[in-house]
C-alpha cells in the first residue's frame, strides 16, 4: 500500500470493516510514515468527536403517548373493514365460473337428438361488459367493484354491477371516470374497502400536484371526511385531500375534522394539512384552531404535540 | 449492532399481523431507543424526531404483513425511517435544524455547570458538522457511527450497493475531518 490508501483504509479501519490483512498493512505503514500516522490522528479526531453527541432518550412521556398510539392503530386494524379483497380472485372465479358452463352446454347440446321443432331463439350472445356509466342521478347500487391500477398511460379501468356489469376504462380525469369514481367515493358500495380503493386511486392520480382534482372529486371526498362512519376510509379521504393543492373547501372540511372527528388518526392529518396550509398562506382561522388543539388538555397528547409542532415552523 | 436476534423479532412481526398489542409494545421498547437515536440525528430537531418515530411505528403495525425477510427485522425498521425522515424534511421543505436551547436536554448526574456548558457546545459543534454532510451520506455515517451497523447491513437497509455505503462513509468521515480541523482552535478553547 501506499500513502493515498491511508484514509480510505483509515475509515474502514474506524467502521470496523478493515480485514485483519489490512489492518497490519495499514500499521506497518504508519509506523514509517509520519505524514499518514498525522492524517490517521485527524480522522481518528473526527471519529471520536462524534461520539461527543450524546443519545436521544426516550422519555416516560414520550413512551406513553407512542404506545397509546400503538393501542389505538391496533385496534383500528382489528377492526378495519375495509382492506380491499383480492380483485383478481372474484373476474378469475367468474371467467372459470362461465368456461365451465359454457363446455357443459356444448357437451349437452351435442348429446341431445336433433328434432326439428319450432325454432328456438337464439341465445342471447354472451354479455359484454357496457362501457358506459349508469344514470348515477338513479342513485344505483354497485356491486362487486373491481380495479385495474393505471397503467403505463394512466388508464385505469372500473368494473362493477348494477343490473348488468359494466367496466369504464380511461384517465381519472377523463369526465365519466372521474364522475364515477367521486361516486364510489361519496357513496358506499358494496364494502367499505371498495370505497377505499376509489379513494386510492384518485389520490394516486390527482395526489401531489399531478393533476387539478375535479370539484365533484373534492365534494365527494369532503362529505366522505365529514361523514363516513368508517375512520379508516376517513383518514384515506383525509390523506386524499391533504395531498390536493388546498382550496377554500379543503381548507373548511379540514378544520371542521380537526374539531370535531373522533378518531385522533384523522385529527392528526388535518393538523399536518392545515400547517402546511398555512405555512403557504397563514389564516387567523387556522392559527386559532391550532392553538387551541396545542393547549386542549381534553385532546389526545400527539395531537396536542403535533398542532404545538405545526405552529412553530408557521411564521405568523 | 446490538439488537435482537432476527428470529425473536420476526416472531414479534407475526404477533402484531395477528392483532397482537403486547407484540407491537415489545417491538417499541426494543427498537425505539435506536430508532429515535437515529430519527433525531438525521432530523436534529427532537420533536420531529419522536413524531417520526411514531410514524415509524404506525406504518410497521399496517405494512406487517409486507415484511418478506430478505433483510432482518432492524433493518427493515431503520429503511422504514430513512424513508420517513427523507419525507419529513422534504415535506417541511425549510431547514429543520432548530437551536438547541429549544430542546430539553437532561443534565448528566452529577455535571456541573460549566462542564454542561462545555457538553452543549460539543453537542452543537457536532450537529452542526453532521448538518453540512449530504443526507445521504449522514445516513449511512449515521447507521456506522453510532448503530455499529456493517456496511452489508447499511446497503441493505438503504437500498444501495456496499460499494455505495463505502464512498458515502469516506466522503463524510472526510468533510468532518475538514470541518473539525478548520475548527479546531475555537473547539479547543470551548472545551
Amino acid at each position: 500500500m501506499d500513502c493515498r490508501d491511508v484514509a480510505t483504509l483509515g475509515v474502514e479501519r474506524l467502521t470496523g470493516e478493515a480485514s485483519e490483512a489490512a489492518r497490519r498493512e495499514l500499521a506497518a505503514h504508519l509506523a514509517g510514515c509520519e505524514s499518514c500516522r498525522r492524517e490517521m490522528a485527524r480522522l481518528e479526531d473526527a471519529w471520536t468527536t462524534l461520539g461527543a453527541d450524546p443519545d436521544a432518550e426516550v422519555t416516560p412521556e414520550f413512551r406513553r403517548r407512542t404506545l397509546g398510539l400503538i393501542e389505538e392503530e391496533m385496534i383500528r386494524g382489528r377492526v378495519r373493514a375495509f382492506r380491499p379483497r383480492p380483485t383478481f380472485l372474484r373476474p378469475a372465479l367468474q371467467a372459470a365460473a362461465l368456461l365451465v358452463a359454457g363446455v357443459l352446454g356444448y357437451f349437452a347440446a351435442r348429446g341431445l337428438p336433433h328434432t326439428p321443432g319450432p325454432a328456438v331463439a337464439a341465445a342471447p350472445a354472451p354479455a359484454t361488459a357496457a362501457a358506459t356509466v349508469p344514470d348515477l342521478a338513479a342513485n344505483p347500487r354497485f356491486a362487486n367493484v373491481s380495479y385495474r391500477a393505471a397503467d403505463k398511460d394512466g388508464r385505469v379501468a372500473i368494473g362493477f354491477d348494477v343490473t348488468t356489469r359494466h367496466e369504464l376504462e380511461g384517465r381519472p380525469s377523463d369526465p365519466d371516470v372521474a364522475k364515477l369514481l367521486a361516486y364510489l367515493v361519496a357513496h358506499n358500495a358494496e364494502t367499505a374497502g371498495e370505497k377505499s380503493r376509489a379513494i386510492e386511486l384518485v389520490s394516486e392520480h390527482f395526489g401531489t400536484g399531478n393533476a387539478p382534482a375535479s370539484p365533484e372529486i373534492v365534494a365527494a371526498l369532503s362529505a366522505t371526511l365529514r361523514t363516513d362512519a368508517n375512520p379508516g376510509v376517513r383518514k384515506k379521504a383525509a390523506d386524499a385531500l391533504a395531498s390536493f393543492p388546498v382550496t377554500p373547501e379543503i381548507r373548511a372540511v379540514f378544520l371542521e375534522s380537526l374539531k370535531s372527528d373522533k378518531n385522533p388518526a384523522v385529527r392528526l392529518v388535518a393538523v399536518d394539512a392545515l400547517a402546511a396550509a398555512a405555512k403557504a398562506s397563514p389564516d387567523a382561522n387556522t392559527i386559532q384552531s391550532l392553538r387551541e388543539k396545542a393547549v386542549d388538555p381534553q385532546e389526545n397528547g400527539f395531537v396536542r404535540a403535533k398542532a404545538a409542532s405545526a405552529l412553530k415552523a408557521i411564521s405568523f | 449492532m446490538q439488537m435482537n436476534s432476527g428470529t425473536d423479532d420476526a416472531g414479534l412481526l407475526e404477533r402484531i399481523r395477528r392483532g397482537d398489542t403486547d407484540g407491537a409494545a415489545e417491538l417499541f421498547e426494543r427498537y425505539a431507543p435506536a430508532l429515535l437515536r437515529f430519527t433525531d440525528r438525521m432530523l436534529s430537531d427532537r420533536a420531529s424526531a419522536e413524531e417520526v418515530t411514531q410514524e415509524v411505528f404506525l406504518k410497521v403495525i399496517s405494512r406487517a404483513h409486507q415484511y418478506d425477510g430478505r433483510a432482518g427485522v432492524a433493518s427493515w425498521l431503520f429503511a422504514i425511517a430513512a424513508n420517513a425522515c427523507r419525507d419529513r424534511r422534504r415535506r417541511d421543505r425549510r431547514a429543520t435544524i432548530v437551536p438547541l436551547e429549544a430542546v430539553a436536554e437532561p443534565r448528566a448526574r452529577g455535571e456541573g455547570v460549566e462542564a454542561s456548558i462545555a457538553s452543549r457546545q460539543r453537542r452543537e459543534a457536532v450537529r452542526q458538522a453532521l448538518s453540512e454532510l449530504s443526507e445521504e451520506q449522514r445516513e449511512a455515517l449515521v447507521l456506522a457511527r453510532y448503530h455499529g451497523m456493517p456496511y452489508a447491513e447499511i446497503a441493505k437497509t438503504l437500498g444501495i450497493s456496499v460499494g455505495a455505503v463505502k464512498t458515502r462513509i469516506f466522503r463524510a468521515v472526510e468533510t468532518l475531518k475538514a470541518h473539525f480541523s478548520e475548527g479546531e482552535s475555537s473547539w479547543t478553547a470551548a472545551t
